[in-house]
């Protein structure tokens, strides 16, 4: 534990820390451009140095390359340090453009905000400024390449770190170019990471060109709702729109990067199509009436059909709240039941659940420092792609990475794969648990099989990932034994389940055996079900015969839908409740580790200036209420077609929850890491 | 006897005072009859001017929207189809304006400008909010040589990467001579 001295503050830190990083746990920020903990230091830019007064090192040297040893003096603001790093900015502003204005960058710029620290304001250097023909990346990045400062941080980040090659450097001495060989969309599906990690503007934002600026943004730290992952993201808004999402740090989930799919995959949210008003039979009407209406037409049912007739299908795009009041209302009300589409979707999603405990559950973060992973069934890059990212963090530490499924699987690091059908795969993976000498008569997958077992017999700390569709509950219910034996046999075995939706585990963990959309349709085509509520469900979507869904649905007298996206159900639905977005309302979710987070809302809701102005000056008429706004809460509107009194708040809501079911009780406590709640056994 | 002094000096010197200015014209302008011509730089209605060449000079950056110490500018960047940033709305309140002139000073093309025109009292405040197409001019305003995309070095329709002041061509980066 190296004790050195920081501007004259005594610091202790582990070995191995960087200087630049000892000062930063003691809240000295020392300036940067190339380095970033995620990648590692290579002392590119030199903005980074600090004068060593005494010690083993003395001298100006870049506090990123120096590592924290005994008896070292430091001082960050030392007249020879700061008058190296002016020169330093002044020598990048050398050719940077003259374009700050009509720059996305700014306002969050690196080099701008170190540029104005340094107090660099008028260019010196009176030659001609470098420029570089730009290229294009595809409709997620622009390309701005005389903004470059050569931190090598999107090459490294692109090659070392996510293992695709079609971006990097080019060129010699004052030809550096940052690019691709030719124009062309990135192939890197973690590509608008490079947006975040750019400290200037040479990669910016597509989709939210000339959006805004950051000081005008409504931000809000979320997570991220598009796989089970949970990321932790930034949500940017202005004028009732969601603008930007970008990557937030979480040490135990994503640390600080995110996927496109999470950052780009928000544009419902924003869609003129999107639900905004309450509607009966084509009648247009405020949500609380449209609500109220249902709850009428459903009591009506009930009592000519009984309760029995009445149905909810969900989903685990909505928030704990809403499921838990869908959960609770169906159970009170004795309806037919909660039917969860996300078990279409995967069908091993229970076997997932119920198989995770305190002990076997492992964050994303920690799967970087796996000493052997084995995904069953699963394909990290397509169902959860952060994952993906890890995996190839342990591979480069050098994990061994080996793969049981029937797919083409391409992911950006080497692995062995057994290409074996879907319903071999549990045999399979429950065979290494049962005996040995179990594969050397399987002439097909014997020799992987037996490499897979060897592996994990020399492993300490092995994760096995299991997919939730493709292999089935068998399949998870096979990893999660073989789980069970490796730490039977004294191995820090992990469980690593991909589940389909943000907040299966959510659905699951409040019921643990919720209604499958297959009961649901049987239901609606024996016509026992007359009515049916879809709360935020993705029916239409999971389901894998369109046609008999459309037979079914047509049987039922009453369809009511509570949504904020525009499905194919709410086009269909008598009645329609708009209600907000996880943007705009919040809520809590659950990930595949069984990690509860709270996402906070970006705005207060209502329809974007950009729709109700049609692109030109917004409307000039100011009321108190916001136009499209008042929408209620999922977890509202469920209380509003249930025709039940709601709690009064989101924190009435919170109190009730925890109090009706108690598993849910650590949520009232959590963090900002969150809170791991696990089914009670 | 010095207090007498005192007294008499004071009573003349304030009528002699009184009497010289019975003999002057007045000072006070007449106010609409006669309209004082006010320096240049004076600051009241706002404008946004336009480039020399008479494009359209604001470039939608937001910096007069931020330093607007009561926000009374709003608007959305845009791009057109010349690929130029430009406002698609840009609205001025000028009910709530203070004329304190800090957007002027925060704009970097010159843009935005306060003129010497302060004749726009209104009784429907609705009428004191300016839409884009009330502020804009065809003239540079004061300041008549700047035009910031000679300097920007962003491509556009106009000109191409390495056309702008002070610019080599861009790099060549397939070769590797020195």
């Amino acid at each position: 534990m190296p004790d050195l001295i920081i501007d004259n503050k005594k610091i202790q830190v582990a070995k191995g820390t960087r200087v630049i990083d000892a000062a930063q746990s003691a809240g000295i920020y020392i300036p940067r451009f190339c380095y970033f903990a995620e990648l590692g230091a290579v002392g590119a830019c030199r903005v980074c140095a600090v004068k060593f007064i005494d010690g083993p090192v003395e001298g100006i040297e870049m506090s990123c390359m120096v590592e924290a040893e005994d008896g070292m003096v430091v001082s960050t603001d030392d007249a020879e340090a700061v008058d190296f790093r002016r020169h330093v900015i002044e020598w990048m502003m050398m050719n940077h453009p003259h374009d700050c204005p009509v720059c996305d960058e700014g306002g969050h710029c690196l080099l701008q905000d170190l540029t104005v620290a340094g107090g660099h304001g008028i260019r010196r250097f009176s030659g001609k400024k470098r420029t570089y023909a730009d290229q294009y990346l595809g409709p997620l990045i622009s390309h701005e390449e005389n903004r470059c400062i050569q931190c090598y941080r999107c090459s490294r980040f692109y090659q070392e770190y996510c293992g695709y090659k079609d971006l990097g450097v080019m060129g010699i001495a004052q030809r550096i170019y940052f690019g691709r060989y030719k124009d062309g969309v990135l192939e890197n599906p973690f590509s608008g990471n490079l947006i975040d990690i750019c400290p200037t503007g040479v990669y910016t934002d597509k989709p939210s060109r000339y959006t805004g600026r950051k000081w005008d943004f409504e931000q809000s730290s979320g997570v991220c709702t598009t796989c089970s992952l949970g990321c932790s993201i930034r949500v940017s808004a202005r004028y009732r729109q969601v603008v930007r999402l970008e990557a937030g740090y979480s040490q135990a989930v994503n640390g600080a990067f995110i996927c496109d799919r999470g950052r780009y995959g928000f544009s419902w949210v924003n869609s003129e199509k999107r639900p905004r008003q309450g509607r009966v039979d084509k009648k247009t009407m405020a949500p609380q009436k449209a609500a109220a209406a249902a709850a009428g037409r459903i009591n009506d049912l009930e009592k000519q059909y009984g309760p029995g007739a009445i149905a909810v299908a969900g989903s685990g795009r909505s928030s704990l709240e809403a499921l838990a009041a869908w959960h609770h209302l169906c159970q009170i009300r004795s309806w037919r039941g909660f039917f969860f589409d996300d078990l279409a979707a995967g069908p091993g999603a229970a076997a997932a659940v119920s198989g995770l405990s305190r002990e076997n559950a492992v964050s994303m973060k920690a799967v970087e420092s796996a000493d052997m992973i084995l995904a069953v069934g699963a394909d990290p890059l397509r169902e959860a792609p952060m994952l993906a990212l890890a995996m190839r963090q342990a591979w480069r530490a050098g994990a061994g990475v080996f793969a049981i499924d029937p797919r083409d699987l391409e992911w950006p690091f080497a692995f062995r794969q057994v290409s074996a059908a879907a319903d071999e795969i549990p045999g399979l993976v429950s065979g290494m648990a049962t005996g040995n000498g179990f594969f050397e008569n399987d002439s097909r997958h014997g020799r992987n099989m037996a490499a897979i077992r060897d592996q994990l017999a020399q492993s300490r700390s092995p994760v096995i990932v299991c997919g939730t569709a493709a292999g089935g509950q068998a399949t998870v219910s096979a990893a999660a034994g073989l789980v069970q034996w490796l730490r039977k046999s004294k191995k820090d075995a992990r469980l690593f389940g991909i589940l389909p939706m943000a907040n299966t585990f959510g659905g699951i963990l409040l019921n643990g055996k919720p209604g499958t959309p297959e009961e649901l349709i049987k239901g609606m085509e024996s016509g026992q079900i007359k009515a049916l509520v879809a709360a935020q469900s993705d029916l239409w979507k999971t389901c894998q015969d369109p046609d008999r869904l459309d037979r079914a649905l047509r049987r039922l007298e009453f369809l009511c839908a509570a949504d904020c996206v525009a499905t194919e159900l709410v086009s269909r639905a008598d009645i329609v409740i708009p209600v907000f977005s996880v943007f705009e309302a919040g809520g809590i979710y659950i990930n595949q580790e069984a990690r509860a987070q709270w996402s906070q809302p970006a705005h207060a809701g209502g329809t974007p200036v950009r729709i109700t102005g049609a692109g030109g000056h917004p409307p000039r008429v100011i009321g108190a209420a916001i136009p499209g706004g008042g929408l209620p809460p999922a977890w509202l509107a469920a209380w509003q077609i249930a025709g039940l009194a709601p709690p009064d708040s989101h924190e009435a809501m919170m109190d009730w929850m925890t109090k009706a079911y108690p598993v849910t009780a650590p949520v009232k406590t959590m963090g900002s890491e969150g809170v791991r709640i696990f089914p009670s056994q | 006897m010095r207090k007498w002094v005192w007294i008499v000096h004071s009573l003349c010197t304030g009528f002699y005072t009184t009497l010289k200015h019975i003999f002057r014209g007045p000072a006070t302008e007449l106010y609409p009859e006669y309209k004082r011509p006010l320096p240049a730089r004076s600051r009241a209605r706002i404008i946004l001017t336009a480039d020399p060449d008479g494009r359209e000079r604001c470039v939608a950056c937001y910096l007069c929207s931020a330093a607007c110490p009561v926000d009374c500018i709003s608007m959305q960047a845009a791009e057109n189809q010349q690929g130029r940033r430009y406002a698609a709305w840009f609205r001025i309140n000028f009910g709530r304006c203070i004329y304190c002139g800090l957007c002027e000073e925060a704009c970097p093309t010159s843009a935005i400008q306060l003129t010497p025109s302060f004749e726009h009292a209104d009784r429907d405040i609705m009428k004191m909010v300016a839409e884009k197409a009330d502020l804009q001019v065809n003239h540079c305003g004061k300041d008549g040589n700047y035009n910031f995309y000679d300097h920007a070095g962003v491509a556009d329709a106009f000109r191409p990467k390495g056309g702008h002041a002070n610019e080599a061509p861009p790099v060549n980066v397939r070769t590797n001579m020195p």
